[in-house]
């Protein structure tokens, strides 16, 4: 099957005209790093896989993800390449199209946003721009689909048509400078030696990995400072600074031939927009009034009242029905104890949540696909920068909020190594839709009349935690490096339904998904292990297995206010995914509902161990999937132990203070 | 020919010198197609030396007032 790469500019609408292509269920957001993973679709007409790569503006990599292109087109085969360029910001799209040309793989371009460009006064000639390039042109409106058939057909058209490398001259000593490097390289078979040298000489790290493995160290750094010298001596400019010049006024000449510009003075929606929301005063008041509807939306005023009527289904009739049919079936006191008792009361007793959580994941997709957060990373940088880090680094924080694990992976983004690192570290102390299960029980037992109220203190106790404990970490372990921070703020556009119901979707399976297999065998597990005992099968709770592991950890836990081996044991179990700790707590004390445990809590617990239990329920450990997650991009076993012994030492010492003030307070 | 900060809000100019901006923002500014040269337009300011946000050819881009102080502008 032949492969195609599709590769743009962030923020050209990428990821939409990727869906609109291969009618897979694709993540779409404004938020330049969305796409961080490689993904593969197929096209509508089964002939061909589509990749699509992170949005870069340059093969020049600065980022963690800009690699990936890189280290694409040089070590994966495919045959084309869609390169997806934006009208409005020509040039700039071009740049990167320039480079993608020198490598010369059959490219076509798929012009986006055409609209935009007309309305800015930018009238492009598509066939002169086509004829400049020398490339297929295709205008394609990548959020309704509208041109996707041609951009189809023309890939499987162009297949036969042999590419020539575009061949830009970049002055007489760097010519030379790439005619020595070719001489030492030799020629190289699925790509141009010359876009080799080009790209060593203009810095590319990913270019220089690559050559440094073949050349000897004296060879290629002779080759790099020979040409440095000459460049420097016949241009007055620096190897970069050269290349980017000749490749800005090749692209300026061919905009000269193909577009035509009208003055047109307008205040376009986006900016009225702005205007408010990154205003000076009003910009941090507006960002903290969106999450406070945020919460409210999501646990008072819709997911509440949602959670409860799936509820009582699950304790009513589902239960009800399940125990008939397993009467009429004849089956064992057994089975019925384990499904009734373990799979209903642990399972059921999470799903009750899925309402409540894809309205969170909703709201984050419209954040993201609106273009909202990157207004988001302007409006709260003062405040990272305080703390050593820089505003990008809120945004794998909040979609933390959603689930830890595509958080830790949105750090990315993060141009600086040491940020990156440190934003990873602390994104699992965002309160993520997981622990919400958690909360919902106890505060429902115990704070009714201020449920959000009190959900919020958690989420902002985890806010405060990570900033703080960032401050510390930027003065302590990671210190070499200053904070960088330059962020694109994308025109606001109004989210598709369609592209935000699959996105909600996407992140929200998993959590539907982890019910049905992690929780539903962790369900088993714990009922069994509470159903034996030393002593045999179907004994006291309190003389169980469970008890007894929990038991080990209850005297050390009772200086935070819970030290029962129920506590323990939900806890423990907890570390396999936080809302476990719901489905372990449903099956020890046995009950059918929510309503009735929340009863029955309130004489093992008090509101403050309540509230000190929740905190540490949000603080102790990452849970196993994140903990995989920060292993795999950090590539550093040591920095992934930190991430869970930081976290434990933590919330012991918030608990604790929680606690123990608590109580010499009175409450 | 002044420094960035020097600008009002609402007010344009155009790009004099970028040489003094750290390498690793001068190139993402360059990436952005905000060159010497290139028309800006001053859009908003941050709070307590937050980032400034500057539009260049109808896109936007923030940058920290650090930054944006070494960047020599000529006011239009």
């Amino acid at each position: 099957m032949m492969h195609i790469a599709l590769v743009g500019n962030p923020n050209t609408g990428k990821t939409s005209l990727f869906n609109q292509l291969t009618g897979t269920y694709e993540y779409v957001g404004n938020w330049s790093g969305v796409t961080v993973e490689k993904k593969v679709g197929v096209l509508r007409n089964k002939q061909a896989k589509m990749i699509d790569l992170p949005g870069v503006y340059s093969l020049h990599p600065l980022s963690r993800d800009e690699r990936v292109v890189t280290q694409f087109l040089l070590t994966e085969s495919f045959e084309e390449i869609l390169n997806i360029v934006d009208a409005s910001q020509l040039e700039r799209n071009l740049l990167l199209t320039v480079q993608l040309l020198e490598f010369g793989k059959p490219l076509m371009v798929a012009l986006n946003m055409v609209d935009v460009a007309k309305r800015r006064g930018i009238f492009i000639d598509q066939q002169k721009l086509a004829e400049a390039l020398r490339v297929p042109i295709v205008s394609v409106v990548a959020r309704t689909g509208k041109g996707c058939d041609q951009v189809e057909r023309m890939l499987m058209e162009k297949v036969s048509q042999e590419a020539k490398p575009l061949h830009i001259y970049y002055g007489s000593a760097l010519e030379r400078a790439i005619a020595r490097f070719i001489e030492t390289w030799g020629a190289e078979e699925k790509f141009p030696a010359r876009w080799l040298a080009i790209q060593f000489y203009e810095g590319n790290s990913y270019v220089r990995d690559y050559v440094a493995k073949k050349l000897p160290e004296t060879t290629w750094r002779s080759l790099y400072e020979q040409a440095e010298k000459e460049v420097q001596q016949a241009e007055q400019a620096s190897l970069d600074q050269l290349i980017y010049e000749r490749r800005r006024s090749f692209v300026k000449e061919v905009i000269e031939q193909s577009v035509q510009r009208q003055e047109i003075g307008r205040v376009t929606v986006t900016d009225r927009i702005d205007a408010v929301v990154t205003n000076k005063y009003v910009g941090i008041p507006i960002f903290l009034l969106a999450m406070y509807m945020l919460f409210q939306l999501t646990f008072d005023w819709l997911g509440a009242p949602l959670s409860d009527l799936l509820d009582a289904f699950f304790a009513g009739p589902l239960t009800d029905f399940v125990t008939a049919m397993l009467e009429a079936i004849g089956a064992s006191e057994f089975i019925r104890a384990l499904v009734v008792d373990g799979i209903i009361a642990g399972v059921g007793g999470v799903l009750v949540f899925v309402p409540q959580i894809f309205i969170l994941f909703f709201f984050i997709s419209f954040l993201e696909d609106s273009g909202y957060m990157a207004r988001v990373a302007l409006v709260m940088d003062r405040l990272m920068e305080a703390v050593g880090l820089n505003g990008k680094a809120f945004i794998p924080l909040i979609i933390g909020f959603g689930c830890n694990v595509p958080g830790v992976m949105a750090a990315r983004t993060i141009e600086q190594p040491r940020e990156r690192l440190v934003t990873m570290l602390l994104t699992p102390l965002m309160s993520c839709s997981a622990r919400l299960p958690v909360y919902a029980l106890f505060v429902g037992a115990f704070f009714a009349a201020n449920q959000a109220l009190v959900v919020l203190s958690l989420y902002v106790l985890g806010v405060s935690l990570a900033l703080i404990l960032a401050k510390l970490f930027s003065l302590t372990i990671l210190k070499e490096e200053a904070s960088v921070f330059v962020v694109e703020l994308p025109p606001y556009r109004m989210p598709q339904w369609q592209a935000l119901w699959r996105s909600t979707w996407d992140k929200g399976k998993g959590f539907v998904k982890k019910a049905g297999t992690f929780i539903f065998g962790g369900s088993v597990a714990i009922w069994l292990l509470s159903y034996a005992g030393p002593n045999g099968m179907n004994v006291n709770m309190d003389d169980s297995f469970l008890a007894l592991i929990g038991g080990v950890l209850a005297p050390l836990l009772a200086p935070l206010g819970f030290g029962t081996w129920q506590a323990g044991a939900a806890l423990l179990t907890g570390f396999l995914a936080k809302e476990i700790v719901v489905s372990t707590m449903n099956i020890i004390y046995h009950v059918p509902d929510v309503e009735s445990l929340q009863g029955l809590m309130a004489s093992h617990f008090t509101p403050l161990s309540a509230f000190s239990f929740m905190a540490f329920v949000l603080l102790y450990v990452p849970c196993l999937a994140t903990v995989a997650t920060i292993y795999k991009e950090t590539r550093s076993r040591k920095w992934t132990m930190f991430s869970i012994g930081y976290a434990l030492v933590l919330a012991y010492i918030v608990s604790f203070v929680i606690y123990q003030i608590g109580s010499m307070l009175g409450f | 020919m002044v420094a960035m900060t020097q600008l009002r809000v609402g007010e344009r100019a155009k790009i004099v010198d970028l040489s003094q901006v750290s390498n690793l923002v001068k190139r993402r500014l360059l990436d952005m197609g905000v060159t010497e040269g290139a028309e800006i337009c001053l859009k908003c300011t941050m709070p307590l030396g937050g980032p400034f946000m500057i539009e260049n050819c109808g896109q936007c881009v923030g940058i920290r007032r650090n930054e944006a102080k070494n960047i020599q502008v000529k006011p239009l």
